[in-house]
């Protein structure tokens, strides 16, 4: 049986591996380059970067330690036409637990968490080859806001910001 | 001539004003429902939702008030590969003021708070239609995450939420 809670310090390293599973899942493992260190003062410091919730599993009648199998990764963001809004960033359940409704409790627990906190809605990005994931979400009612309305991600990466932030040549 | 500066208190409404501005210019200023009490109590309150920086204009020897003719609205994010990330969620100089270089100064005070603040990326949207704001980006190195690795951004509005809540 599963029970969802609030990530806490000692669940620095599960996150990481749950964060490389889902990497790995996308196929862009090597792109992961946060540490252990990276997301404890992240998550964990005087201002906190992100939020996650997990999903341990335990046999019943078992003894030994519940093991993470399932996070959520969220913060708050803002939308200057409706407020505040919960970003889902992170989604994931080990594929041998998939299929028992816990995918959904996280959802269920987030939807709670957005109406308590006032947001107006969730958002989040999905790779547009992941027809299961768009699949389980649009079941849900999600809509796909790039197809709709055409807002399309963009990035400016370190080597840009360092150029931007060069004083301008006279 | 011009002058950045951060927001405060008393330019919530010059904040709402921009912010109905840019979404007139995006075609969608009927979906602008925030007030200037909601401004004012997420962003300065005692945890702000968003910062903003402003772009203040004054007439050469002018006793005239400075008037706020652009700004940026941005906030932390943080990516589960590389760390946190500045977001910006808005960017709007108003049309009269564009070339003198309002905008490019403003993403150079963002590019230093960035690098301030130890974030590896900034993210934004453009609505794919937006031909010149792609341009202003793609100029300044900008990549097409949507475009090149197919990130597509979708929404659960508020009534998805209940129902999910409700299941």
């Amino acid at each position: 049986m599963f029970k969802l809670r609030k990530a806490e310090p000692r669940d620095v390293p599960d996150i990481l591996r749950l964060i490389k599973e889902l990497a790995k899942y996308e196929e862009m493992e090597d792109r992961v380059l946060l540490t252990e260190k990276d997301l404890l003062e992240d998550g964990f410091g005087e201002h906190p970067f992100y939020q996650c919730i997990l999903a341990e599993w335990q046999e019943e009648q078992s003894n030994e330690e519940p093991k993470v199998i399932g996070f959520a990764m969220y913060y708050f963001t803002y939308d200057p036409w409706t407020g505040k809004l919960l970003y889902l960033e992170d989604f994931f359940v080990v594929e041998e637990f998939r299929g028992k409704g816990i995918g959904s409790e996280i959802l269920k627990l987030l939807s709670h968490l957005a109406m308590k906190t006032r947001c107006g809605s969730m958002h989040f990005i999905v790779a547009e080859d992941n027809r299961s994931s768009i699949e389980f979400y649009k079941r849900r009612g999600a809509e796909d806001l790039s197809k709709e309305e055409g807002w399309r991600l963009f990035r400016f990466d370190k080597d840009s910001i360092l150029k931007m932030a060069a004083p301008a040549e006279e």
